[in-house]
């Protein structure tokens, strides 16, 4: 059970970010209002065979890495290698793309907190990081020297478990830094990374852990992009910048896109005594499930308990709310009336960071959880780009007899979502993200107000 | 096929196991052990034998490779064994 006496810190952050060096690159480009959606030449590839050519990418180069394709099996990724130098030859040997950027961010989100070795190292520190596709990348060329080329199983080597498992970051995230505590993945479709900081976030909650590397990652790969190609819910039509255009009427999809979100979780009075850079406390995590058994369709009244759950009976309004605003014709538009039906129409304001950099899918909510936090240190809202046109007509889901929401068009409720980065006193957010499967996640995080 | 043509050979594979340090295949021996000596992890073991049957054109039998010792010598006999079975 929570326990009321403890509270959880956020003390650390890394990742990868596309056309980002380093986290820092990350916070300048936000708040500057650019897009760091591209076309991309590995979609762009494929002609005709592909929907949708734009997304946040990020190449091996623009990590410091370079993949050792196999010599006897064909197309296969062997092995990366470290130009910089951050991560031994070892752990480099059992980790796909995204384990590496796990690993990266999780030195980095470590070296902020500032934790010592024994600290790190200890049974009382835990790892909880998660993945919202399988390790494609290793899987497809093994697979395919198997299946088709016929080839023994040996032959794509021993590491194509390791590289490809379902907790992959999260094992190779625990074998380098030696933590002794828990080490597992949560996995809920495009709520997997507030997800896993949020199971993180109860650990330390329930007195289970005192520290915990959390976050979510999805690494670059075409095939993960093509599965949702195949849907058609992901953007096309529009340049890279205007693609991700959420809550605009003109919005007909997603931008799928890659990254890494990683955060240091730690008890509060014991990171306020050894004098810890605190970057906001959490005040609660909340998820549910819709119940309505459809897949794929979000459900007003599943965000409405959302907010319920995570908010109590408390009536205090988030400074700002980032929305998981993924630039889908039907999530956009249910997700602003579920907010504005349980805020209201004034007094708070909505960052939709996915008009930035896409939908990260599996990271998604934890890079968008830094970006959170990065509002809260500059004090000052993320913009929605693109936002440039609301629905000045009801929806049609706003005209059935069913319908229990506000009674205006998205038209109504412009000035909560600014298209432009402004200062403002920003004390706390809530961040939402959803996933396929009807499941709904949120958390609560304010400035370290002592 | 001579004994040390098939060491040299394995040496270049080595060379491309990047969890082996480069350091430590300058004296290798039929007698080196790849598991005390050079510190090969365990499961790198399969890497290296499909290499060497890629290398060698040879096709080992299963069984052989779960016996097969750790030292340089059992790779060797190994390969010559399905050299000759050819």
């Amino acid at each position: 059970m929570p326990n009321a006496e403890r509270k959880v810190a956020v003390v650390g952050m890394g990742g990868a970010f596309p056309c980002c060096s380093d986290l820092a690159d990350f916070n300048d480009k936000l708040f500057s209002g650019k897009s760091l959606i591209r076309e991309w030449g590995q979609a762009l590839a494929h002609g005709k065979n592909i929907r949708s050519t734009v997304s946040g990418f990020i190449t091996e180069a623009e990590m410091g890495l370079e993949a050792i394709y196999s010599e006897i099996a064909e197309g296969y990724p062997e092995t990366y290698i470290d130009t910089l130098r951050r991560i031994p030859d070892g752990n480099l040997a059992t980790a796909d793309l995204g384990s590496i950027w796990a690993m990266l961010g999780a030195l980095d989100a470590i070296k902020m907190a500032g934790w010592s070795e024994s600290e790190t190292q200890s049974e009382q520190t835990g790892v909880i990081v998660g993945s919202g596709g399988a390790g494609h990348v290793i899987l497809r060329p093994a697979w395919h020297n198997f299946f088709e080329l016929h080839r023994k199983s040996r032959v794509a080597g021993s590491h194509t478990v390791d590289r490809a498992m379902v907790y992959r970051d999260a094992a190779n995230v625990s074998c380098l830094i030696k933590n002794k505590g828990v080490c597992e993945s949560i996995g809920s479709a495009c709520a997997t990374g507030l997800g896993n900081i949020g199971y993180a976030y109860r650990l330390i909650k329930f007195g289970i852990q005192d520290r915990v590397i959390a976050g979510g990652v999805e690494g670059t790969s075409l095939e993960t992009f093509i599965g949702f190609d195949a849907m058609q819910v992901l953007s096309r039509g529009f340049s890279p910048n205007e693609s991700s255009r959420p809550f605009d009427v003109s919005r007909n999809g997603f931008v799928c896109s890659f990254g890494c979100g990683i955060v240091a979780l730690e008890e509060y009075e014991q990171a306020k005594a050894r004098g810890a850079n605190i970057l906001g406390v959490i005040d609660n995590y909340f998820n549910n499930s819709d119940g309505d058994g459809n897949m794929f369709f979000p459900s007003f009244a599943g965000q409405k308990r959302l907010w319920r759950g995570l908010m109590g009976d408390s009536t205090l309004k988030p400074d700002v709310v980032k929305v998981h605003g993924t630039s889908t014709p039907v999530g956009d538009s249910v997700e602003l009336l579920s907010v504005v039906d349980v805020l209201g129409e004034e007094g708070y304001h909505i960052s939709a960071p996915k008009s930035q950099f896409g939908h990260m899918l599996g990271a998604a909510g934890a890079v968008e959880f830094i970006a959170a936090l990065l509002m809260l240190k500059q004090q000052k809202v993320l913009p929605c780009l693109n936002s440039v046109t609301l629905n000045p007509e009801l929806e049609n889901f706003q005209r059935s007899d069913s319908w229990t929401g506000p009674q205006k068009p998205l038209q109504a409720y412009r000035n909560l979502i600014p298209q432009q980065a402004f200062a403002k006193e920003i004390n706390s957010i809530v961040c939402l993200n959803y996933g396929f499967g009807g499941t709904n996640s949120a958390i609560s995080v304010s400035n370290d107000r002592s | 096929m001579e004994r040390q043509q098939v060491i040299d050979g394995l040496v270049d594979i080595l060379k491309t196991i990047r969890t082996i340090s480069p350091e430590k295949l300058a004296g290798i021996t039929e007698e080196t052990d790849f598991v005390t000596d050079l510190n090969t992890p365990s499961t790198e073991m399969i890497n290296i034998a499909a290499k060497a049957e890629q290398k060698f054109g040879v096709e080992f039998d299963d069984d052989d490779i779960d016996g097969l010792g750790s030292k340089v010598k059992d790779f060797i006999d190994l390969i010559i064994k399905a050299k000759e079975r050819e």
